[in-house]
């Protein structure tokens, strides 16, 4: 008797336990091919961080040092210059002539982004961050700013930047 | 003193001085009224409605600033109706403000913001579009942004009030009111950046550190302004070894929060491309680049072998250098160079001062008392350009306590507006011309201002005490009969001999002159000053932070050293030029005009630079006689001179932590021959320091713009 519910019970364990390896069969697949195909990411992702521009082209940023006040791990560096008649970059009075962060010490917990009152700092999907020198995960505003949109011609290009810190 | 009056403040019981404020009342418990107009020592303006509080038996609110405390009087200053109040001001004040606080340089430290931030109006009302007006430029140094300006006035009150000068005003009326030049489309001001610094939001802004930087970015360190002999607190903000903006918010030191366009802007020569940056060696007779080691290995080879056969040194001392560093340079003249030939250049003469006011005490006058005596008297110098603290500290006196003053002198001056007495002597000539604000005109002779002060005998006589201030007119014996005269009042008269640069006053103290030792003891051994020293075939000559050779005399010294920030026409000259660091780039004291010593901190590092008294030690290490000149570390040395110096027992502690003590009166006679033909002041005015303001490009474009109208 207790033989016949030993088999019983082994079946339908057995039949419980295809169920599953049957239904995920048929579900599609969730495993990413990376690097081989690029990764997926959900849209709220925080990962390196991008310098927006407006329709015009402009910087968004006006160098309010918001998101170096907000910044817990202190690695965003900033130094302002005043837009000229001759050279205008971003759409305030101000500029950030310099916008370096440190991704040494970056938490990417997105303070910088809830801080800024101009939304020009956001976090984008790169995360291909890593190095084996340091010195190179000091990421410069030339690295981190959004193309210029399509169609837009801001009045000046940027002009470079003098050496990150 | 009159009775005090009781009343209550949000039911806790305060006394006050009849008179008083309601809202000074309440700040003596602690309980703060808010307000924007009100400013402590300025008129009263009732203009901004922020500091409206309820008052018992009253029917309407009453403003806290315009009202005075009354016997038994209630005041309630958290009811409902208040909070509904300053929070309707509040909206009221940003209908129209805009909202650019991310990008405005007030941002951060906006008395606005932070009133909004306490008492609310978070969200607006208002949602129509708000007017722009264009942003102004008032100055080389003043922009204005209307839109951000609340009108509270203070300014127009600061300019006209503070400094005297009326520069600002307000045109339209209602809602459509401006704060602009009195004289049209700019600003005809001394540019001291008073109404920049005072005003409460944004609407004012510097033109130097305008979008610069964030206030909280800064690092504030408060240290002295190198260039006047006032004695100014400056404090700087720096960011990345860069001094960014100078200001005195805190009001600390003994100028509050006064300063004048130089303490404020012209602490920009630390940058001026000109700033030398490597020590420079004369080979095949062109200056070039060397290093620090084979630099200071030449001095001190040459040093050397001058002492060694028997040759004679000259020591040329500084104006802007440390107490510290004219002490260790002394010492070093006398105890190793063994040369008597040291000396600086004189700008007042403190000596003879100091000789005449023998046997008494507190005779010299400190910056405080020009604002607390009953009496002043100006005699010579135009003060609010030449000494602009001075001025401020007077004009303050006579505008809080009536005092009276009495200006004797060549030309027209600020003093006059509001002087009991006025005197004009010598033949000056009344003078508009705008190059003044750089060098004043107009002197007359020692003689002739006497002969005005007898005029003022009788009145002077009936004022219960005097200060009176003087400057190069008066040398050696005139001096004497200056004192003299001020003694025979039979009133308490002190004095204030006027000096022209940071620590000229000090150089003097620390004996930097070839007849007095520190503290004014005699030498005992002849030794040639600075004119002398020029014309003398000496084996070495040293120059620290002076420009001698400004003049185009030729050199004749065998050998010239000079320590200076820039290549000046005495560097240019030299066979090894050392570069020193600025006033702002090291720690030590300084002693100014009126005896006070007050302590420079160090703000910023300038590449290749070295503080003086570094590269005198260093010098003394490379000759192997650093040990009998003891360490070159600034305490150790000022240890040495509150130990050594006669008068400068000063208490270590109130220097440590920033403040100002006054040099104790050296009391006795100073046993010396006076040199009066060698106290030559350079009457440098607001735009004008010297060589130091060459490099200053603040000063240079406000003169500029000064003689282009």
């Amino acid at each position: 008797m207790a033989n016949k519910i030993d088999i019983l019970g082994s079946a339908a364990a057995i039949a419980k336990g295809m169920g599953v390896t049957f239904k995920e069969m048929l579900s599609p697949t969730v495993t990413e091919y990376y690097p081989d195909e690029p990764a997926k990411f959900e849209e709220r992702f925080r990962g390196v961080h991008v310098l927006q521009r407006d329709l015009n082209g402009m910087e968004k940023c006006v160098a309010c040092f918001l998101c170096a006040a907000a910044c817990p791990a202190n690695c965003i560096y900033i130094e302002a210059a005043e837009n000229t008649e001759q050279v205008r970059i971003s759409g305030g009075e101000r500029y950030a002539k310099v916008y370096n962060i440190d991704y040494n010490r970056c938490i990417f917990c997105g303070y910088c982004v809830e801080a800024c009152p101009t939304d020009a700092i956001t976090h984008g999907h790169g995360f291909e961050a890593a190095s084996y020198n340091t010195s190179t995960l000091i990421k410069r505003k030339e690295d981190m700013l959004a193309p210029i949109p399509p169609g837009a011609h801001p009045p000046v290009v940027t002009p470079a930047s003098p050496a990150a810190h | 003193m009159a009775d005090l009056v009781k009343l209550t403040i949000d039911g806790r019981e305060v006394q006050a001085a009849p008179g008083t404020l309601v809202i000074d009342a309440a700040k003596t418990v602690g309980i703060e009224i808010p307000a924007f107009c009100y400013y402590e020592g300025l008129s009263l303006a009732a203009a901004c409605r922020m500091c409206l509080v309820e008052v018992e038996k009253m029917p309407k609110m009453m403003t806290a600033c315009t009202l005075p405390v009354a016997e038994g009087m209630v005041v309630r200053t958290e009811t409902p109706q208040v909070k509904a109040a300053r929070k309707g001001t509040l909206e009221f004040l940003l209908t129209n403000h805009p909202l650019d606080c991310p990008v405005c340089d007030k941002g951060g430290e906006c008395e606005l913001q932070d009133m909004v931030f306490r008492y609310g109006a978070g969200e607006s009302r208002y949602n129509e579009t708000k007017i722009h007006v264009p942003e102004k430029q008032y100055s080389p140094v003043v922009f204005f942004d209307a839109p951000r300006c609340i009108l509270c006035f203070r300014c127009i009150r600061t300019c006209n009030e503070g400094m005297g000068v009326g520069a600002l005003g307000v045109i339209n009326r209602g809602a459509v009111s401006e704060i602009a030049p009195s004289s049209g489309d700019h600003l005809e001001c001394d540019e001291c950046g008073a109404c920049i610094d005072i005003c409460p939001v944004g609407a004012l802004t510097s033109g130097t550190y305008r979008y610069q930087t964030r206030p909280w970015e800064m690092t504030h360190v408060a240290t002295i302004c190198t260039h006047c002999a006032d004695g100014c607190k400056t404090t700087l903000g720096t960011r990345n070894d860069r001094i960014i903006r100078g200001n005195n918010r805190d009001r600390s030191g003994i100028n509050g929060e006064f300063l004048c366009i130089k303490g404020r802007y012209a602490f920009d020569f630390y940058d001026a491309g000109e700033r030398l940056q490597a020590p420079l060696a004369r080979v095949n007779g062109k200056l070039e680049e060397v290093s620090w080691s084979e630099a200071l290995l030449l001095v001190a080879k040459r040093f050397n072998q001058v002492l060694a056969d028997g040759g004679s040194f000259g020591v040329i001392g500084s104006n802007h250098t440390s107490n510290e560093e004219n002490y260790y340079l002394q010492k070093f003249a006398r105890e190793v160079l063994r040369t008597s030939h040291i000396d600086h250049h004189r700008t007042g003469d403190v000596v003879a001062l100091v000789d005449a006011l023998s046997g008494q005490t507190g005779k010299l006058a400190t910056v405080a008392d020009l604002y607390e005596r009953k009496a002043v008297v100006v005699l010579g110098a135009d003060l609010s350009l030449e000494h602009p603290l001075l001025s401020n500290q007077i004009r303050a006196n006579w505008r809080h306590h009536q005092a009276h003053v009495y200006a004797v002198s060549a030309g027209t001056v600020r003093e006059d507006k509001y002087a009991v007495a006025s005197v004009r002597v010598g033949n000056a000539a009344e003078t508009s011309d705008p190059s003044r604000f750089a060098h004043p005109q107009g002197k007359a002779s020692a003689a002739e201002y006497l002969a005005a002060l007898e005029q003022l005998r009788d009145k002077l006589k009936a004022e219960p005490e005097l200060v009176m201030l003087f400057d190069d007119s008066f040398k050696g014996g005139d001096v004497r009969k200056l004192v003299e005269f001020g003694e025979s009042l039979g009133i308490p008269v002190k004095y204030i001999g006027l000096v022209d640069y940071s620590n000229s006053r000090g150089a003097i103290d620390m004996g930097l002159t070839p007849e007095l030792l520190p503290g004014y003891k005699a030498s005992g051994q002849p030794g040639l000053h600075l004119e002398e020293m020029l014309a003398a075939e000496l084996s070495a000559l040293w120059v620290v932070g002076a420009n001698p050779f400004q003049s185009g005399a030729a050199r004749k010294a065998g050998f010239l050293v000079v320590q200076d920030m820039f290549l000046t026409e005495t560097a240019a000259l030299a066979d090894v030029v050392l570069p020193a660091a600025s006033a702002y780039e090291k720690n030590g004291t300084v002693t100014n005009v009126t005896g006070e010593v007050q302590k420079l901190k160090h703000a910023i590092n300038t590449m290749g630079a070295k503080p003086d008294l570094e590269i005198m030690g260093f010098i003394a290490r490379e000759m192997g006689v650093a040990g009998s000149l003891g360490p070159w570390i600034p305490d150790a040395v000022f240890d040495e001179i509150r130990k050594n110096v006669r008068g400068y027992e000063v208490p270590a502690p109130v220097i440590a932590t920033g403040g100002a003590a006054q040099t104790a009166p050296v009391n006795g006679r100073v046993p010396v021959e006076l040199r009066p033909d060698l106290v030559h002041s350079d009457h440098n005015g607001l735009f004008a320091s010297g060589t130091l303001g060459r490099y200053s490009k603040v000063l240079h474009t406000v003169l500029e713009s000064r003689l282009s109208r």
